[in-house]
């Protein structure tokens, strides 16, 4: 499985999924981030590391426009700079104290973060909304076999169409590693909740599906 | 292989839970063997039937898989009469021993790790203490320590600025002092008995010698579990897993002196076990 050798967007989370004030771990294929949305609504992502004590910085908290490390309390503003250090509350924390930002756009429900600044825009998916992430046990090439790989998208390769219920979804599928992928459920905006519902449980069918060993002899 | 760290002494078992059919587990990833003899005598064996030197001190049974230097350290105050030894019991986590000790060592997390118990901003701010390696015993001592805490003890009534000194005797075994509320004259001894299972795995066995007669001991235990519990949840969570030894991968500031000097130490000796060093 080959990376892209330039810098890329990836989903990351659902928008709904991070409120104001809540800051969640999330992975990128150079290491752990933590994506947080700061009491106005900004969204930011950084390395998953303080770096006074190497604490996540996932398992922070979020005052203001500011996310502070559990350990120490540390806080970091939306440039990364650390603007406060409790145990010496007189003292302006040196420009050098930095937690790496990561480039961040929320577009249409989702939020995406690069390791560098792409060239372009994340991709657009009209008509379709985000409804879910799931984590599958299982390689990008698996879930394209399982949803049939001849439905996927094959000028941009961004997603696979899957019918999951009887509805036509999109699915975003993110390598995390070489047998771990994020899946983002798109779906059409006119549905209603049972439908939604019951796409949700398809989802999670369909995970099953591509975790349970392959049969033998067919290439997966 | 034979490295500084071997020669060094660690806690393997609590003489009070130590039986017959032992106890199975690692020492610096090697494994060993700890029980009682048929005569009730402790005894640490390695796998090809060695048997490894022992000490019974602090309600713990000590080995060394080497030959140690010198006997293993005392604490003059636990001996004092009228105190209660408390068997904390044994804590295992997922990290470098050497980050389990840097973290006890550390008073700026209290606010944040042990939110309303041992600290609580706006109490943040850490005054300057005095920090030295004493060439004589060859010991980190850190004193004249001083912090706000809202229940410093289970015997503590509201807030009181606790002081505490620190002492770090060996690689994974620190001796904390601190204020001891109903005796303002003496210190309360905590201890924190590291056991190097391997580089990133521990198991902790927290000993206390405290003055206080009101608190039943179950209390007293639960009280150091559940602080522990909570800096388990950091120590789970740092980046690297080991320990950095050199300068470049974090940032100190003045209230981590303690640690700025336990890692000094510790580079000084060769004691790497647990330990991330840019050279690797």
């Amino acid at each position: 499985m080959s990376m892209p050798a330039t810098a890329w967007w990836t989903p990351v989370a659902l928008s709904a999924d991070v409120p104001p004030r809540m800051v969640i771990p999330a992975t990128l294929p150079v290491g752990p981030i933590a994506v947080w949305r700061s009491q106005s609504g900004q969204v930011t992502a950084n390395h998953d590391r303080c770096p006074h004590r190497g604490m996540r910085l996932s398992h922070g908290f979020v005052r203001g426009e500011k996310l502070s490390c559990i350990y120490h309390g540390w806080s970091f503003g939306k440039e990364g700079g650390c603007t406060a250090i409790p145990a010496h509350p007189k003292v302006t924390p040196p420009a050098s104290i930095h937690c790496g930002v990561m480039p961040t756009v929320e577009q249409d429900g989702l939020i995406w973060v690069a390791s560098a600044q792409p060239d372009t825009a994340p991709p657009v998916f009209d008509q379709y909304q985000p409804l879910r992430m799931l984590n599958f046990c299982a390689c990008i090439d698996r879930i394209k076999t399982v949803c049939d790989a001849s439905s996927r998208d094959p000028a941009t390769d961004t997603y696979v169409t899957a019918t999951l219920a009887g509805f036509v979804t999109r699915l975003i599928v993110t390598p995390l590693n070489e047998t771990e992928t994020n899946v983002f459920i798109l779906v059409s905006p006119d549905l209603s909740t049972d439908q939604k519902i019951a796409i949700s449980r398809a989802a999670e069918v369909l995970r099953n599906l591509c975790e349970r060993p392959s049969p033998e002899g067919q290439q997966t | 292989m034979s490295f500084p760290m071997q020669d060094e002494w660690y806690p393997v078992a609590m003489l009070s839970d130590l039986h017959r059919q032992g106890r199975d587990t690692l020492l610096l990833g090697q494994p060993i063997h700890a029980a009682r003899d048929p005569n009730g005598i402790p005894i640490v064996t390695t796998q090809n039937g060695q048997h490894l030197v022992t000490i019974e001190r602090f309600g713990h049974l000590w080995t060394s898989l080497g030959t140690p230097r010198k006997d293993l350290f005392s604490i003059p105050e636990a001996d004092q009469p009228g105190r209660t030894l408390v068997d904390v019991g044994v804590v295992r986590v997922k990290c470098s021993p050497l980050r389990a000790v840097e973290n006890f060592l550390d008073i700026a997390h209290f606010p944040f790790v042990h939110t309303d118990i041992l600290g609580a901003e706006p109490h943040t701010e850490v005054e300057n203490y005095q920090v030295e390696i004493r060439e004589d015993s060859d010991e980190v001592w850190a004193t004249k320590v001083k912090f706000f805490q809202p229940q410093a003890a289970k015997s503590a009534e509201g807030g009181i600025t606790t002081d505490y000194m620190y002492r770090v005797p060996l690689p994974t075994c620190s001796v904390l002092y601190k204020t001891c509320p109903p005796r303002p004259a003496e210190w309360d001894v905590i201890c924190l008995f590291v056991q190097p299972l391997t580089e990133e795995l521990c198991d902790v066995w927290p000993w206390m010698a405290l003055f206080d007669d009101e608190t039943p001991l179950t209390d007293m235990i639960h009280f150091q579990q559940l602080i522990f519990l909570q800096d388990r949840s950091i120590l789970e969570n740092q980046l690297p897993r080991r320990l950095p030894l050199d300068p470049g991968m974090e940032v100190p500031t003045r209230a981590d002196m303690t640690s700025v000097a336990y890692r000094r130490w510790l580079k000084r000796h060769n004691f790497t076990y647990g330990a991330q060093l840019v050279a690797k």
